[in-house]
């Protein structure tokens, strides 16, 4: 049984659809990426699985109970981190942490922060007040605060955001490490593609309310079958004969020496291309092959042409 | 899902003891919030208390010290309790901390157990300042009235506080930060209906056709009665009591269902955005 079964989950406000029918199973122990452009319906799912926003129908089972009629205690055992949220700003990170870990029952609570401040590298920050922290900072109080109950199922909504790649890293590695030892369920919405694809098993891409897949970011990524090839030839080259070369989905101009080539099915395609370019006699300078990202499908998405 | 469930109900100590601590520190850390144990209540007992010597110097009208500063003193009490209810929930508002906290296990019930908690911490701290005050300023000693007494008067009062505390915040968290200032002004418009300071029975039908329904009018004119007679009015008195208590019941209810409209119409996580 999955740790979280969402069931033909709906929620309109008013003549907009936020949520059309979504279904999704996560896995115990799955890190799962939940991506979409603004309106897709991500942070709605979130906030229906916090119990902040009541769904029209439809059916949630988390913990393998019903959420509606045990959302205290199954609330007890899941967090959140949520950027473009907070906690109370006067009063000290240690503060806000005691408070929250209170709330959710943590045992040996000094203990616990302790070991997040350490684990997020925000120790010296203990005395601070929240009002005074930079956004990097509050981000890291605001996981520590996530990771407090050790919780068996985090929702992590754009969680990374401000923070200096340096510390990205780390808190990603530090995401990750939590999860391999605590063996957490993690729910992941983040704008930054790479860190979905480096965190994420699965993920459920989602449009208009509705999941258009749910898969591993290479198979995700399969949803825009090119790949693009881009060959600078040396100055003086003739490039007619290979502007005419058949079995090639597109062949553009890309600067005075260079040419895309477009490959719709690059196992048939490159081979063949690149057996031509070499008999062309034309010497090459450079040659730069590109898959498609998860970005180029989340923009694919976003434009509504896949 | 359904507006309320059994779970809604519940509470856990160690919850409530985080809610505490959170006010705690909140009381702490901001100075405004302990400034105002004492503020408007010492300017309110400074303004009636000098009135009363006034009219007490120009009038033959006994009791009329006891009168105006153990209303003074009582009304402060129900502001204090009102107003704590409203500015606390506020704070989480101001602070961005409504999506966390509801998206922790906390309860309705839990939150306004604790903020009674701290609430009625506050009112006893305030009541005991504004009472040593009175008797040094004034040699009025509220106690004179009697131990039972101000136990009734004070019950009713807090509990009426806190019902129409909980009003407002069922209204902040279903029209959110725009009626904010109904938390400090609500005490204002039913004071002038309470009869705090004059009887019921030198109002205009109208306005005793108002009074009569607020329990704070029956605690002051109770008062009255208690420094008149030295005794206590105790039909009213529980009248008031039991209306109250229903009140608060009624007030919870009500902040139950706005709190399921502001879910439905997903104004919780809007909130945090504003």
């Amino acid at each position: 049984m999955a740790l979280l079964e969402i069931r033909d989950l709906r929620k309109r406000y008013g003549t907009v659809e936020a949520l059309r029918g979504l279904s999704l199973d996560v896995e115990r122990g799955e890190f799962f990426g939940l991506l979409g452009p603004n309106g897709a319906g991500k942070s709605t799912t979130i906030n229906i699985l916090l119990g902040l926003i009541i769904a029209d129908s439809g059916s949630i089972q988390i913990f393998g109970h019903g959420f509606t009629s045990n959302h205290v205690a199954i609330r007890r055992r899941m967090n959140v981190a949520a950027a473009f949220t907070s906690m109370n700003g006067v009063l000290t990170v240690w503060e806000n942490l005691m408070v929250y870990g209170r709330i959710y029952g943590v045992k040996h609570l000094p203990r616990k922060i302790d070991e997040l401040l350490e684990r997020f590298e925000i120790t010296d920050l203990a005395k601070r007040r929240l009002q005074h922290l930079s956004s990097g900072q509050h981000t890291r109080v605001t996981l520590c605060k996530g990771f407090l109950n050790d919780p068996e199922l985090l929702l992590l909504d754009e969680c990374t955001v401000g923070l200096d790649p340096d510390i990205a890293e780390k808190t990603r590695r530090a995401l990750q490490a939590v999860q391999r030892e605590r063996k957490t369920t993690i729910l992941f919405t983040s704008h930054n593609m790479n860190e979905v694809e480096e965190l994420c098993g699965r993920i459920a891409f989602l449009s208009q309310g509705e999941i258009l897949r749910v898969d591993t970011a290479t198979h995700i990524k399969r949803l825009i079958p090119h790949q693009v090839v881009e060959v600078a030839f040396q100055a003086g080259s003739d490039l007619t004969p290979i502007r005419q070369l058949h079995g090639i989905s597109r062949i553009e101009q890309n600067g005075d020496h260079a040419l895309r080539f477009v490959l719709d099915d690059p196992t048939r395609q490159l081979d063949p291309l690149l057996r031509h370019l070499t008999q062309s006699g034309n010497p090459i300078v450079d040659i730069h092959v590109s898959r498609p990202t998860l970005e180029d499908v989340f923009i694919k998405v976003a434009r509504g042409e896949l | 899902m359904r507006l309320m469930n059994s779970q809604d109900y519940g509470f856990s100590a160690t919850a409530i003891g985080g809610l505490v601590y959170k006010f705690m520190c909140l009381c702490y850390r901001s100075l405004d919030r302990v400034f105002d144990i004492i503020y408007w209540p010492v300017i309110s007992l400074l303004l009636w208390g000098f009135t009363s010597m006034f009219i007490a110097s120009t009038s033959s009208f006994s009791g009329v010290m006891e009168f105006f500063l153990g209303g003074a003193v009582l009304w402060s009490l129900f502001w204090r309790a009102q107003t704590d209810v409203g500015t606390f929930i506020l704070e989480d508002f101001w602070s961005r901390n409504v999506y966390n906290l509801f998206a922790s296990p906390v309860t309705s019930i839990e939150l306004f157990v604790a903020i009674g908690l701290i609430g009625l911490i506050r009112c006893i701290l305030s009541f005991l300042f504004l009472s040593f005050l009175a008797w040094g300023l004034y040699a009025f000693n509220i106690m004179d009235i009697g131990g039972t007494a101000i136990a009734v008067f004070t019950s009713v009062l807090l509990l009426f506080g806190w019902v129409i505390g909980i009003l407002i915040a069922a209204l902040i968290f279903r029209y959110g930060l725009r009626i904010q200032i109904l938390a400090w002004s609500v005490g204002f418009i039913i004071q002038p209906f309470s009869c705090v300071f004059y009887p019921l029975d030198s109002m205009p039908g109208w306005v005793q056709g108002i009074a009569i329904t607020l329990p704070s009018t029956h605690v002051f004119e109770g008062l009255r009665y208690a420094i008149a007679t030295g005794e206590l009015a105790w039909q009213p008195l529980l009248i008031s009591l039991g209306l109250t208590a229903v009140l608060f019941v009624l007030s919870i209810a009500y902040f139950q269902y706005a709190l399921y409209q502001a879910k439905k119409l997903g104004l919780l996580t809007r909130f945090e955005m504003a």
